[in-house]
């Protein structure tokens, strides 16, 4: 069943066409890698897919519905994006998992120790100031938020960037986790195409702003990706 | 009585020999190559010609029986005025007057209705008019200020504004530190000159006042209340000016306005 459906979507970026037409259909529980060159439009596509940006023409669906017919805040606590630059926000790291439930009126389901372990952080970071993190802890971190909000897509935009080895093959644990036993559904942006490899159903190959080819994980091949 | 001890004509004269003081000025710097010359004397010259209008306007206005005609045009005048002249404060904001001028209207108006429901301000143009000059003064450089804040505040946050709105939050709930910060930052001025009121400075109705021989006690009695009313409609506006800004900072759809 299809959860996203992206069909013919163009969205200009000042003078640049960042997405020409691109048309993708996400399954529900599947993780989806997007690979391809800078500037070929993955981000403009995460970004569009939960309404931080507008379409030019195009659409997207989720669940069936025109994402432009939906309250945005809506669509943004069920398509839940995490950004490249891990912002954090004023406050502990305890504060920064809850920002998004207590928006909601759900902290009190709000497990951050649980949040911060599957995101492959001890719980004992919940009292620190979250601006005074490391780069990859702060990755987490903004792992750790996302979950918090039990999402239905997670749209991560390099998301282990600056990570340390180990602790993205815990992050990768815990996001296969999630899609096989939550049935969540992953659009995974990155250049790392072992990665896409090792975490993905499906690779998407982006090349100026269209769908070049989608395939298998196990059916890709590495020299039309770049 | 005046409170000035000589006649218009000879007023002239002391100012002509008072004029000696910005020529010294302007030698000054341009000896010192200060580089304020050419402005220094043109913002002389501007606000000397401003301020000669002004007093012709209100010699007439104080004279003309049926003064409370023309006087809401000037009242609007000073809205307008000033909503345009904060706008060009808001940065990159487009058409930012719809959201200061309403908003200095507004607060300016409901403090003059105040002062004038409680019999501070008697309905004559001697009152109405300085009142209201000074009401509307300070509601538009409260305007500026907390405006000027909020477009930087934007400017230099716009991932973290991005980051709440992508976790769920609204435009309101994702700007509102933002907006409190900017009310707070445009209050200090005020803030501040209250705190040193009669130490550092005399203030400019006080002192009008007392060069008119009023009592100092009721001259400082009506310096807080003018005091009161013009911070009250200070808040007015910069509460204003805040919550309307979000219709330009976002869009419809509840993302950050692409202009930001």
């Amino acid at each position: 069943m299809s959860i996203l459906t992206i069909k013919k979507a163009k969205k200009m970026l000042g003078d640049a066409r960042a997405l020409r037409g691109l048309s993708l259909d996400l399954e529900k529980g599947e993780i989806i890698s997007l690979v391809g060159p800078s500037g070929s439009g993955k981000t403009t596509l995460l970004r569009s897919m939960n309404r931080l940006i507008e379409l030019d023409s195009g659409s997207i669906l989720f669940q069936g519905e025109n994402i432009a017919d939906m309250d945005p805040v809506a669509l943004r606590r069920k398509v839940v994006l995490v950004p490249q630059e891990s912002v954090m926000l004023q406050g502990t790291v305890k504060e920064n998992v809850q920002y998004g439930p207590k928006l909601a009126g759900a902290v009190g389901k709000c497990d951050v120790g649980r949040c911060l372990r599957d995101a492959g952080l001890s719980p004992k970071f919940a009292g620190k100031d979250a601006e005074k993190l490391s780069g990859g802890e702060k990755k987490r971190v903004a792992l750790a938020r996302a979950l918090a909000l039990h999402p239905e897509v997670l749209l991560l935009d390099e998301p282990t960037v600056g990570v340390d080895p180990k602790k993205v093959e815990r992050m990768e644990g815990t996001i296969l986790k999630f899609a096989r036993e939550k049935g969540l559904t992953v659009v995974w942006v990155t250049h790392d195409v072992p990665q896409a490899l090792r975490v993905s159903d499906r690779i998407a190959n982006l090349k100026k702003g269209v769908v070049k080819e989608v395939t298998n994980a196990s059916e890709f091949r590495w020299e039309g990706a770049y | 009585m005046t409170g000035i001890p000589y006649t218009w004509e000879e007023g002239l004269v002391i100012m002509g020999i008072m004029m000696v003081m910005l020529v010294i000025a302007i030698g000054l710097s341009v000896w010192k190559k200060i580089g304020i010359a050419r402005e220094y004397t043109y913002a002389m010259i501007r606000g000397g010609l401003q301020l000669f209008a002004a007093a012709t306007l209100l010699y007439f206005l104080f004279e003309f029986e049926y003064w409370y005609y023309p006087i809401w045009l000037l009242l609007i005048a000073m809205a307008l005025m000033g909503g345009y002249t904060s706008a060009r404060r808001a940065g990159k904001m487009p058409k930012a007057y719809r959201i200061t001028t309403p908003s200095i209207l507004v607060g300016g108006t409901v403090v003059l209705i105040v002062l004038r429901v409680s019999g501070a301000m008697p309905f004559k143009p001697q009152f109405v008019i300085p009142l209201a000059g000074m009401v509307f003064g300070n509601a538009m450089t409260i305007c500026s200020l907390a405006l000027n804040r909020l477009t930087r505040e934007f400017e230099t946050n716009k991932p973290t504004l991005e980051t709440m709105l992508s976790l769920g939050a609204t435009p309101k709930e994702a700007m509102e530190e933002y907006g409190r910060m900017s009310i707070k930052a445009a209050l200090i001025p005020n803030i501040d000159s209250l705190k040193t009121l009669g130490i550092i400075f005399i203030p400019g109705s006080m002192a009008g006042l007392l060069i008119a021989g009023t009592n100092p006690i009721l001259a400082a009695e009506y310096q807080i209340i003018v005091y009161l009313m013009v911070i009250g409609g200070g808040i007015i506006t910069s509460i204003m000016v805040i919550a309307l800004s979000r219709r330009l900072l976002f869009t419809k759809a509840q993302q950050i306005a692409e202009w930001v």
